[in-house]
């Protein structure tokens, strides 16, 4: 109910009405909906009415995939900045193909998910999220302040940083943070990983490691050469390095409570209490995160080539919704063998050994 | 009137607690205070919130604990950036930018 809440305003009828349409209808039904969204001379932006019927139907862009118009634009960045702040997606800032703006953050915005596209086509063959060229969007100077980036079901949110906890306008200039969000696209259009306990752990982690590769191919890194940071330099100086470290979780800055190792998992209760963070989602992903960082440094070379290419593989066609990490680990372990050969396997079961998860 | 916001979660999986105590505020502020804290009708919402976890579409969205303490028993309300109301949302924005709040990081 409180989903709406203060968005009502923005609501115009006739797309909603299609929208229902292009959800609940017959095929035909669908499609002739969609083709109306998509040439309604009274819609600015397909994008913005998509991202208003995923919020008012309560869609999510999996439900969405199949019917999507296949977009004339690879991704298109928003300006939150001038239009109510928390109204998403905002003002169309820079659209595809369009030259530098003057605002930097929509600039780190756009070259940032330019290089998560291109790595997710150039390394694994993937077009976009849904594999079939969803547009990406991105809004900008999210509220006021907003100590935070995420990824709302159908597009990447960047707030500005207060300064306090965040650098202002450290959210949009890290890469591996831009990499993370939109790899929550993938996790939700593939294994679907619910976001709570072990399998949030798992979803958090997955958005690291390809976050991190997709900063470790931009800068051509072997594995070895990798800091294994996520988001570096954008806390203020006094709270520490770095959100995260997958090579020595839990030392990334003064309070990062991330284990590395099943002996120091941190049970909590998913109950809503700002404290237990989802049952520890941001917490145990340490957890996969170093059994990832310990396997590709010990296959050696790009770790986008090996392990980069099962963790891929397992992400997209091996989890399900509630898979925990013995059923991950297994599946990387099985996928490195059927990729491979037995020795990348004992290497992936040694890593995962190393962290405490048996397979 | 205290007003205490603790925000978890989130991309950086940080706790924080923001407070701001009506006493500490001119007078001219303490009302805009109160004039804020009444439209965010935290007081309407229930006392204790269900632990069912929420529909869950916005990985990474911050969790909210907004408590408020006035003369009787501390009323309590629990938000992700996908669920908070427009009005909490501009209480909190409201306090972040007094001088006078008092703010931590939790281990
Ligand atoms: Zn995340």
């Amino acid at each position: 109910m409180s989903r709406v809440h203060g968005r009502a305003h923005c609501s115009i009828a006739p797309p909603d009405m299609l929208g229902r349409l292009a959800v609940d209808g017959t095929p035909k039904q669908r499609e002739a909906a969609v083709r109306a969204l998509a040439t309604s001379a009274a819609i600015r932006s397909q994008r913005a009415v998509m991202g208003r019927l995923n919020r008012q139907l309560n869609l999510n862009i999996g439900q969405m995939v199949g019917f999507a118009v296949t977009p004339q634009r690879r991704l298109t960045i928003y300006d939150n900045k001038t239009n109510g702040r928390t109204f998403l997606p905002g003002v169309r800032a820079r659209d595809w193909g369009q030259p530098p703006v003057e605002d930097a953050a929509v600039n780190q915005a756009y070259d940032g998910s330019s290089a998560t596209y291109e790595f997710y086509r150039d390394v694994y063959k993937r077009n976009s999220l849904d594999g079939v060229g969803l547009e990406l969007v991105s809004s900008v100077h999210y509220g006021v302040g907003f100590d935070n980036a995420f990824w709302d079901g159908s597009q990447m949110v960047y707030g500005d940083g207060s300064g306090r906890i965040f650098q202002i306008g450290g959210l949009t200039r890290s890469l591996d943070v831009i990499a993370h969000e939109l790899t929550h696209g993938i996790t939700e259009l593939t294994a679907g990983l619910v976001y709570s306990k072990q399998s949030g752990a798992l979803n958090e982690s997955f958005s690291d490691v390809f976050g991190s590769l997709v900063k470790q191919y931009s800068l051509k890194q072997s594995a070895a050469e990798a800091d294994w940071m996520i988001g570096e330099g954008i806390l203020v100086p006094a709270l520490g390095a770095a959100l995260r470290s997958m090579m020595n979780p839990g030392t990334a800055y003064s309070g990062d409570r991330q284990p590395g190792h099943m002996d120091d998992y941190v049970d909590l209760p998913d109950n809503n209490d700002p404290r237990n963070d989802n049952g520890g989602v941001h917490i145990n992903s340490g957890i996969p995160n170093h059994a990832f960082a310990l396997a590709a440094t010990a296959l050696g070379g790009k770790s986008w080539e090996k392990a980069g290419k099962i963790w891929y593989k397992v992400l997209t066609t091996r989890l399900r919704p509630n898979s925990q990490f013995d059923e991950a680990a297994q599946a990387t372990v099985d996928v490195a063998g059927s990729l491979f050969s037995s020795t990348e396997q004992d290497i992936v079961h040694n890593a995962w050994k190393e962290v405490g998860v048996r397979t | 009137m205290k007003l205490t916001i603790r925000r978890g979660g989130g991309l950086a999986g940080m706790v924080t607690q923001t407070e701001l105590d009506a006493q500490t505020l001119p007078k001219p502020a303490a009302q805009d205070f109160a004039g804020a804290v009444a439209r965010a009708h935290l007081a309407s919402q229930p006392a204790v919130q269900p632990t069912a976890p929420p529909a869950r579409n916005w990985p990474d969205a911050l969790l909210y604990d907004i408590s408020l303490e006035e003369t009787g028993p501390p009323v309590s309300v629990r938000y992700t950036d996908e669920t908070l109301p427009e009005n909490v949302r501009k209480l909190v924005a409201w306090v972040d930018g007094r001088p006078e709040r008092v703010e931590s990081i939790e281990p």
